[in-house]
């Protein structure tokens, strides 16, 4: 499911591209004609309050329960210097005692309590660029978690003493997806070498060391800062129609005022021009990975770049019938797995994963050069007629399954939305994967994936490997 | 959280999750029609044609990795993942691109119980789907390259692994609460176990446990019965009938025991099994409304609430029924500093006594209740759900109105029968207790020098 893994890969990770424009927009007009008559993935409806909160609708009436989900337009990215995770440790912080519209305080805890009691489940996540928070109930019961959620945006008011014990909580997170890891400590350095000087080059869950100082009122001054309802899209996906949602919207996120918020900017990353390789040997490793993470443009920068580079990635990294996996697995049988992911959600630059695993007994250096002399086959040589043909109609097809699901349109949408696309982008994507050039996929191969020409932000080489122990 | 025993926990808690009357269905919570070929082939479907999609789910109840013979562990992995690598005329690529070009998804897998397809198709494709999935089960190449390309994946899956803790503990856990039985092995293989799985090895075991006297097919979405009818013929009548051996029931190993593999990390990774309790016992859903107060609700839960919210000692931390077809266990899976394990250990021990000795609340009850009722729905929102959560009633063995006496059943729990319940089976005292990390301070710990069943 490729359409619907691109767009949550980005939930996680985090991506970015700040140079040109590389391919004009020739390509986009479709032969369909106009937007009105094609047909749509999601047929979402969409509406704005007069406070500016966006809210979008996606019926399905499949079974009768709600997905309702208020993504923020911010996230990791847009911590203060120094203090890494407090997005995230604020994110916790929400579930610890929150005003609630036209009802009662909520106790540290009653939120997710009051969800599961309705026979619901709740959470939330963050990522670089967006926050989110979720619950799927049965339908009779959106109006509650509307007014639970909506309390939230502006009347959080977690006691001092939930705040220490959540901090400990975060830290063991970490320890849980990091530091216990060598494979998560390796994805970390090598995107914070890939990112100098920009915030995607933080991990999202923080540095150990400032996650220890987060206090109380840096996790205030980050919520104050940035939490409004213009800085918010509403997405519910279920049995409901547009028009309750939005009868509902009005009447209860529309009592909170606009606020002023901040821009989300940024520090970029300078000009670089030395090719640099990342190393993490560790005992714990018996499998060494050989991965290259190149800088590309994500959708809201370029779409027609960042269409080109879906393609791309369906072409050189989709399944076993793929280009690397064909090349470096089946017929040279030097890998056990070989495959490329891009996501185009992100705010600013995204990112190109190029990743195998090699056999025993092969150089790493030897698998490295498979994997980059694959890219330099497709600049030099292009893409196949029947291979572009066939990587589209299956690109097309998948998105037919995105819409057999509760959670994964508002998923595909809220994040899509918080990243700067528009509605149609989302809607219409099927058309305009349709009208993808040969040319452009070499093109955007040629301009951010070429070994021999690297970018204003070279790739990073990451090597993870094993080390015997007692050795220092 | 991953690892092999957490995987298992989904699966499990898929079917004991959850339910509520749909407003669409008139029979009940889901509206299941038993489809019967003119072979004798049966399934469950539901019909919804509001997606153009096609979900199946299919298993073979007692084929799965228990069955593997020590010297080959893996060997039901491998079957699992050689399936879909060639049939018929056509090769592994040839296979893996008629799937792919026609956006059908295809794919097998194999538990310590059972063997398990999974085929998912747009409405447009379903000829060619069904067609290669006949195929696959009739026909499969185990072609030598395939065989050893599935190998090789396998040998770096395991090696990958050896980096992580939760991984370690599950097959710990595995080893030691299991210890002696079948369930015990590695049903991924061993380094060198999988490298004695042979082609011949592979079409051995498809013809001896894939029958079609321990099939359940399960069908969800854009296909009619009259049309179901058909596929199954087409697809499965060809299997034979199969014999498979007996296997012993099995209790907790090791009770009482501490067992430490220690791992030079920040946090302990740590894995609890004690005796737990089977769907065929009358006191079932009791069980599951109890455990529900105690850990597997994770926000609300008791375990959650005292541990993580209270004290910040964990990220997660959940109690869960891990229920195979020879073995009834309650699980607790958690992590913490490794300075904090001692503490953890004995607020989890607390946990437990204060739902034996005191009764739960009127609230925690309605509260239980009414999740466990009301959120079934949460698990019908697609074709592939439907079908999945099918297929795992007809492998328990569970008849087709079961949501619905499912029901009544939740609804009849109550807090006496449940303290009642609490006093015969929780029992710390019985806990096996799996630690991978560097605790501080925990003196009677039996130290495991190697994994067991990797190298």
């Amino acid at each position: 499911m490729a359409f619907l893994v691109a767009f949550l890969v980005a939930c996680l990770a985090s991506g970015a591209y700040a140079g040109p424009s590389t391919i004009k927009n020739e390509q986009a007009a479709t032969p369909e004609g106009t937007a009105q008559e094609r047909d749509k993935v999601f047929n979402a409806e969409s509406f704005m309050l007069d406070n500016g909160m966006e809210v979008v609708v996606i019926e399905n009436h499949r079974a009768p329960v709600v997905t309702h989900m208020v993504w923020y337009k911010f996230g990791a990215a847009d911590e203060p210097a120094g203090k890494s995770g407090i997005a995230h440790f604020l994110e916790h912080l929400m579930f610890k005692g929150s005003a609630q519209i036209g009802g009662r305080d909520l106790k540290p805890g009653e939120f997710s309590e009051i969800v599961r009691s309705m026979g619901g489940n709740d959470n939330a996540f963050t990522g670089q660029d967006y926050i989110s928070y979720f619950q799927s109930v049965p339908s009779e019961h959106l109006e509650t978690v509307m007014r639970m959620e909506a309390g939230r945006i502006n009347g959080l008011k977690p006691p001092a003493d939930e705040v220490l014990s959540e901090r400990k909580v975060i830290l063991e997170e970490r320890k849980q997806r990091t530091d216990n890891d060598p494979r998560g400590q390796f994805g970390e350095q090598l995107a914070a070498v890939a990112f100098i000087n920009h915030p995607y080059g933080i991990p999202v869950i923080g540095w150990k060391h400032e996650m220890d100082a987060l206090s109380y009122d840096d996790a205030k001054a980050f919520y104050d800062r940035w939490y409004a309802p213009n800085n918010a899209i509403l997405v519910v996906s279920g049995d409901v129609t547009p028009g309750r949602v939005f009868d509902l919207a009005i009447r209860i996120y529309g009592q909170l005022p606009r606020e002023d918020v901040p821009e989300r900017h940024r520090t970029r990353s300078p000009v670089l021009n030395s090719h640099t390789s990342v190393a993490l040997e560790h005992p714990a490793i018996r499998e060494p990975v050989v991965q290259s993470l190149f800088r590309v443009p994500s959708a809201r920068q370029n779409r027609q770049d960042s269409l080109a580079l879906e393609v791309l990635e369906e072409i050189l990294g989709g399944g076993p019938t793929s280009r690397l996996y064909k090349s470096l697995v089946v017929d040279r049988k030097i890998a056990s797995n070989a495959g490329m992911v891009y996501s185009p959600a992100a705010w600013d630059d995204s990112s190109v994963w190029i990743y195998a695993t090699p056999l025993e007994g092969q150089t790493l250096d030897t698998v490295q050069k498979a994997l980059m002399d694959e890219l330099r086959k497709l600049i030099k040589d292009g893409v196949g007629k029947h291979e572009l043909r066939d990587a589209k109609a299956r690109m097309q097809d998948e998105a037919i399954y995105a819409r057999d699901s509760l959670t994964g349109p508002a998923m595909v949408i809220g994040a899509g939305l918080a990243t700067g696309r528009s509605l149609d982008d989302i809607e219409y994507w099927p058309y305009d994967i349709g009208a993808v050039s040969a040319e452009q996929v070499v093109a955007v191969a040629s301009m951010f994936l070429n070994p021999d020409k690297p970018t204003d932000h070279p790739p990073v080489s990451g090597y993870l490997l094993p080390k015997a122990e007692g050795e220092k | 959280m991953r690892g092999l025993l957490y995987l298992a926990f989904i699966a499990l808690l898929f079917i004991a999750a959850p339910a509520q009357a749909f407003a669409q269905t008139k029979n009940g919570v889901l509206d299941i029609q038993e489809v019967t070929s003119e072979k004798g082939m049966t399934a469950w479907l539901v019909e919804d044609h509001s997606v153009p999609v096609i979900a199946m789910k299919f298993g073979w109840r007692g084929a799965g990795a228990a069955l593997d013979p020590v010297d080959k562990q893996g060997l039901a992995r491998m079957l699992s993942n050689t399936l879909d690598e060639g049939a018929g005329a056509l090769d592994s690529q040839a296979f893996q691109k008629a799937l792919r070009d026609d956006v059908i998804s295809l794919g097998f897998s194999a538990s310590r119980d059972d063997f398990t397809g999974a085929l998912k198709t747009l409405t447009k494709n379903k000829e060619r789907a069904f067609e290669l999935t006949a195929l696959a089960l009739s026909k499969p190449r185990f072609d030598k390259d395939a065989v050893e390309r599935m190998r090789q994946s396998n040998q770096s899956r395991i090696r990958s692994s050896l980096s992580d803790p939760d991984w370690m503990a599950a097959r710990l856990v595995n080893d030691k609460a299991f210890e002696g039985h079948p369930y015990a092995l590695n049903s991924g293989g061993t380094l060198s176990s999988l490298e004695r799985i042979q082609p011949a090895d592979l079409k051995k075991l498809h013809q001896a446990t894939l029958g079609r006297n321990n099939l359940s097919v399960a069908v969800a979405g854009d296909i009619t019965a009259e049309e179901l009818r058909d596929v199954l013929d087409q697809v499965f009548a060809h299997l034979p009938e199969v014999q498979l051996p007996e296997m012993k029931d099995l209790g907790v190993q090791n009770e009482g025991k501490v067992f430490l593999y220690r791992r030079d990390i920040p946090q302990s990774v740590i894995e609890i099994m004690q005796p737990g309790i089977g769907r065929d016992d009358p006191r079932f859903h009791t069980a599951q409304v109890m455990n529900f107060v105690l850990g597997s609700s994770g926000f609300g839960s008791r375990l959650t609430r005292e541990i993580r919210e209270k004290r910040g000692l964990t990220y997660g931390i959940y109690s869960n029924f891990y229920e195979l077809t020879h073995f009834k266990g309650l699980a607790v899976s958690t992590s913490t500093a490794n300075k904090n394990v001692g503490e953890m250990l004995s607020l989890i021990k607390g946990e437990f006594n204060r739902m034996v000795n005191t009764p739960i609340s009127a609230d925690e009850l309605k509260d239980a209740q009414s999740y466990l009722i009301g959120s079934l729905p949460l698990s019908l929102t697609s074709s592939d759900k439907i079908a999945g959560l099918m297929n795992s009633l007809q492998l328990e063995g569970l008849p087709i109105d079961y949501l619905d006496q499912r029901k009544k059943a939740i609804e009849a729990t109550n807090i006496q029968d449940i303290q009642t319940l609490a006093k015969a089976l929780l029992a710390p005292e019985k806990f096996v207790t799996i630690i991978v990390g560097a605790p501080e301070g925990l003196d009677d710990a039996v130290t495991v020098k190697s994994l067991p069943h990797v190298e």
